[in-house]
């Protein structure tokens, strides 16, 4: 059976009429690299918390369903068993930082000390975790000094380090500059490599095309489309949801209707794609 | 700006390395001490005592520094306030209209304040040789709450970090042509604008640190461990004894005394 498995889930937030996310089915294969895409207000953050348990179990509300996750039913689960299975982490890195902590390595320790971790085995998990996220050099600072891409990496370290089966990140480099950006992306990439399953929210397409094994467009609180990155990200249903297409893909379609481009061929959605498909065009 | 809310002062010395809970005991034996004494002179002998452990924390300067420029305006405005305006005693100094300066009341007045020092400087020497986590963390393994000592220490982180954001958003009202100079009244009425971003701004964050948290386990019920040792030494239990024995023979004499 699939590590993550959503069948057909219904959820209203309380005090709402409209449910947030409508007949989602989904299912995660152990190790898969999953993105999920869509405009505002799509249902990508309610999906997110809805896998992670922090839907019913924090923001209450009514949902139909099931929501399973490494064999847990979340909604029969506590929360605190679901969040040992899942690790999330989101947008703003700021509001992620603990508070409780003075610096980076005890921040990082935080998640450890509250599942009752030994302290041997703490040092030892703090310190790969910190190796593996590229922010062994600020174990001493205290987290709130730091800049916002570094702030992520604690963030995405502290929610590493606790071992979880499926990372949740919902839209974890919206926030950040070009350099934090792709800093943090590194440590997905390199998380997935190593096998991890990914469920990502992600708004920059070039990134998904290379990276993703699979990609899940929302709009409305339903699943419009799925399938792997080429299919998704140029899809016409995709242009038609608000979403928008790269650039690359855009040029392409203008490309198309201009009868420059052959129907047949694939459209490109990175730069790389682009470049070779135009080219190609070429006398 | 700041990057913490914090009075800890880093140094080696025998008063940071006593155990924050034997600390805390010394404190409240101080206060109650002052309090409970019967001799007149108690609390002047362990304001004496406070200096003397502040050389021996070796944060005397600080100490120092604290005291005269945060303890003793607000203390010596209380004595002087309470000299004058106290309305009992006979043996008279001066009068001058409603106001009669007495020896009685000069006498309580110093009382007063010289109990108010104490406890002032005590907890100003234990945040000053203390690391507030430390503290957190020895009390939490005694079994006080995690969630108390979660609200207490990040509340020193967060302080400044609203503060800092309050300063950008009166800047940001400020470019958009807010007036925050002036007369008083137009200070203060310049606060407006500021607490409804402030606020609910913080609000919305608190349920997102929240869910942070939560993320990490924070409510999980398995006994918690700590990555922090704290050293808890047959000394600090003989001191923590003394102390507590000391406070309650205090207490009997002054029961017995009167």
């Amino acid at each position: 059976m699939a590590l993550v498995n959503l069948h057909d889930v219904t959820y209203k937030y309380p005090l709402t009429d409209t449910p947030a996310l409508k007949n989602i089915n989904l299912q995660v294969e152990t190790g898969e690299f999953v993105a999920v895409i869509g405009p505002n207000g799509a249902g990508k953050s309610t999906l997110c918390y809805t896998i992670a348990g922090f839907i019913p179990h924090f923001f209450k509300g009514e949902l139909e369903g099931t929501v399973q996750v490494a064999g847990l039913d979340t909604q029969h689960a506590t929360l605190s068993q679901c969040v040992v299975e899942t690790g999330l982490a989101f947008q703003n890195p700021f509001n992620q930082i603990s508070g409780a902590k003075f610096t980076v390595f005890e921040e990082i320790a935080f998640g450890l000390e509250n599942t009752g971790v030994p302290r041997q085995a703490m040092i030892e998990r703090v310190g790969q975790v910190m190796d593996l996220t590229g922010i062994s050099e600020l174990a001493e600072r205290s987290p709130y000094s730091l800049s916002g891409g570094q702030q992520q990496r604690v963030a995405l370290a502290s929610i590493l380090v606790m071992e979880p089966k499926v990372l949740v990140l919902d839209e974890p480099t919206s926030q950040l500059d070009p350099i934090g950006a792709r800093e943090v992306f590194q440590v997905v990439k390199e998380m997935s490599a190593r096998g991890m399953t990914v469920i990502l929210v992600e708004h920059k397409v070039e990134w998904i095309a290379q990276f993703a094994d699979r990609v899940v467009a929302m709009q409305d609180g339903m699943i419009i489309m799925e399938g792997s990155p080429a299919d998704v990200l140029t899809s016409s249903l995709l242009a038609d949801s608000g979403f928008g297409l790269s650039r690359y893909t855009q040029a392409a379609r203008d490309a198309v209707s201009r009868g420059l481009w052959p129907e047949q061929m694939r459209l490109p959605v990175t730069l790389q794609e682009a470049v070779d498909g135009f080219s190609g065009l070429l006398p | 700006m700041h990057e913490r809310l914090s009075f800890y002062i880093p140094r080696e010395s025998p008063l940071h390395r006593a155990n924050p809970l034997t600390k805390l005991v010394l404190v409240f034996a101080f206060i109650l001490i002052s309090y409970l004494s019967p001799w007149y002179w108690t609390a002047s002998l362990l304001i004496l005592g406070d200096v003397l452990l502040s050389f021996v924390g070796r944060v005397q300067r600080e100490y120092l520094r604290t005291v005269a420029r945060l303890l003793l305006p607000v203390v010596g405005f209380l004595f002087l306030m309470q000299s004058l305006f106290l309305p009992y005693g006979e043996t008279e100094i001066f009068s001058f209209w409603f106001i009669s300066l007495t020896v009685e009341n000069i006498q309580i007045a110093f009382l007063n304040a010289s109990r108010i020092f104490v406890m002032v400087s005590s907890f100003i020497l234990l945040v000053l040789s203390t690391h507030p986590s430390e503290l957190m963390t020895d009390l939490t393994r005694r079994g006080v709450p995690g969630q108390l000592s979660y609200v207490v220490v990040s509340t020193l982180q967060i302080l400044p970090q609203m503060q800092a954001k309050a300063v950008t958003i009166i800047d940001a009202q400020r470019s958009r042509g807010l007036d925050t100079q002036g007369s008083l009244r137009k200070r203060i009425g310049a606060l407006v604008p500021l607490v409804g971003p402030l606020v609910f701004g913080s609000l919305v964050e608190v349920e997102e640190r929240a869910i942070a948290i939560e993320a990490r386990g924070f409510t999980s019920g398995l006994p918690k461990t700590s990555l922090r040792e704290v050293a808890d030494t047959s000394a600090d239990r003989v001191a923590r004894w003394f102390l507590v024995a000391i406070t309650l023979a205090v207490l009997v004499s002054r029961i017995w005394i009167r």
